[in-house]
C-alpha cells in the first residue's frame, strides 16, 4: 500500500516534504516510521533515541488528526492514508 | 477570516473586517521579526492543517469571549527583521472581551497551529526556533 508522508520544518529538510512510501501488507505508523528511518539517511539519528524510542519532539498527524506517539505507534495504517512529521509548533 | 499567505499583512484591512456597530473595541496584535543578531526568518506551515486548527481556535475565542469578530493573519515564507509575523484583531462590546480573545487567540495559536520559524544568520546559516506543543 502507498502511504503520502509530509514532513515540516527540520524534518522536512531530511525527508523532503512530501514523498510515497510504498508497504508490503497491514503496517504500522512505527513500521512506516523504520521503513523511512532504513531508506532515509539521517532520519534515524534525528527521529529516535539510540535505545530505539521516538524522540520527544517528534509530532505526528494521521489524516491531519495528532496521535499520541506512546499510544498510536502500533496504529495500522490504510491504502492513501497521510502521515505528517513534525517538531514542537512555533508560529506566532 | 483567517489567512495564512506569503503576502504582506494589512493591519489596516483587518481592523476594517472586524469593525461592528455593536462593538465598542478593536484589540489588535502584532508579532514582528526581532533583531536578534539576525538577517531574517523563513516560516513554515502545514497549511491545511493550521487554517483548519486556526478556525476552530477563532471560534472558541468567539464564543469565550462574546466577540463580535475575530481576524487571523499569519505569514509564510521570507521575511526580514521587523516584518509582520502575525496578525490578530478582535473585536467586542467592551475592551475586556477583545484584549482577552486576542490573548487567548495568539497563545492558542503558538501550542496548536502547525506553523514553524527558521533564523535567518548573515552567513546565510538557519536555527529552527525551539517550539511547544509536545
Amino acid at each position: 500500500m502507498k502511504i503520502k508522508v509530509l514532513a515540516f520544518a527540520a524534518f522536512g529538510e531530511i525527508l523532503g516534504r512530501q514523498r510515497e512510501v510504498e508497504l508490503k501488507g497491514d503496517a504500522s505508523v512505527r513500521e512506516l516510521l523504520e521503513t523511512l528511518a532504513s531508506i532515509v539517511p539521517g532520519f534515524r539519528e534525528a527521529a529516535f533515541e539510540p535505545t530505539g524510542i521516538l524522540r520527544d519532539y517528534v509530532l505526528l498527524m494521521v489524516n491531519r488528526k495528532r496521535i499520541d506517539p506512546e499510544r498510536d505507534l502500533s496504529r495500522i495504517l490504510a491504502e492513501g492514508d497521510e502521515l505528517a512529521i513534525f517538531p514542537p509548533l512555533a508560529g506566532g | 477570516m483567517i489567512e495564512i499567505a506569503e503576502k504582506e499583512i494589512s493591519l489596516d484591512r483587518m481592523i476594517q473586517r472586524a469593525r461592528r456597530n455593536e462593538a465598542g473595541a478593536v484589540v489588535s496584535f502584532l508579532g514582528t521579526v526581532r533583531d536578534d543578531g539576525i538577517e531574517g526568518m523563513e516560516v513554515e506551515a502545514f497549511r491545511d492543517a493550521a487554517l483548519s486548527e486556526l478556525e476552530a481556535i477563532r471560534l472558541e475565542a468567539m464564543s469565550r469571549f462574546s466577540l463580535t469578530a475575530a481576524e487571523v493573519s499569519h505569514r509564510t515564507g521570507s521575511l526580514a527583521v521587523g516584518e509582520s509575523i502575525v496578525a490578530i484583531v478582535c473585536s467586542a462590546a467592551h475592551r475586556e472581551e477583545a484584549f482577552s480573545g486576542c490573548r487567548y487567540i495568539l497563545e492558542q495559536l503558538k501550542s496548536r497551529a502547525p506553523l514553524w520559524k527558521k533564523e535567518i544568520s548573515a552567513d546565510g546559516g538557519g536555527r529552527w526556533v525551539e517550539g511547544h506543543g509536545r
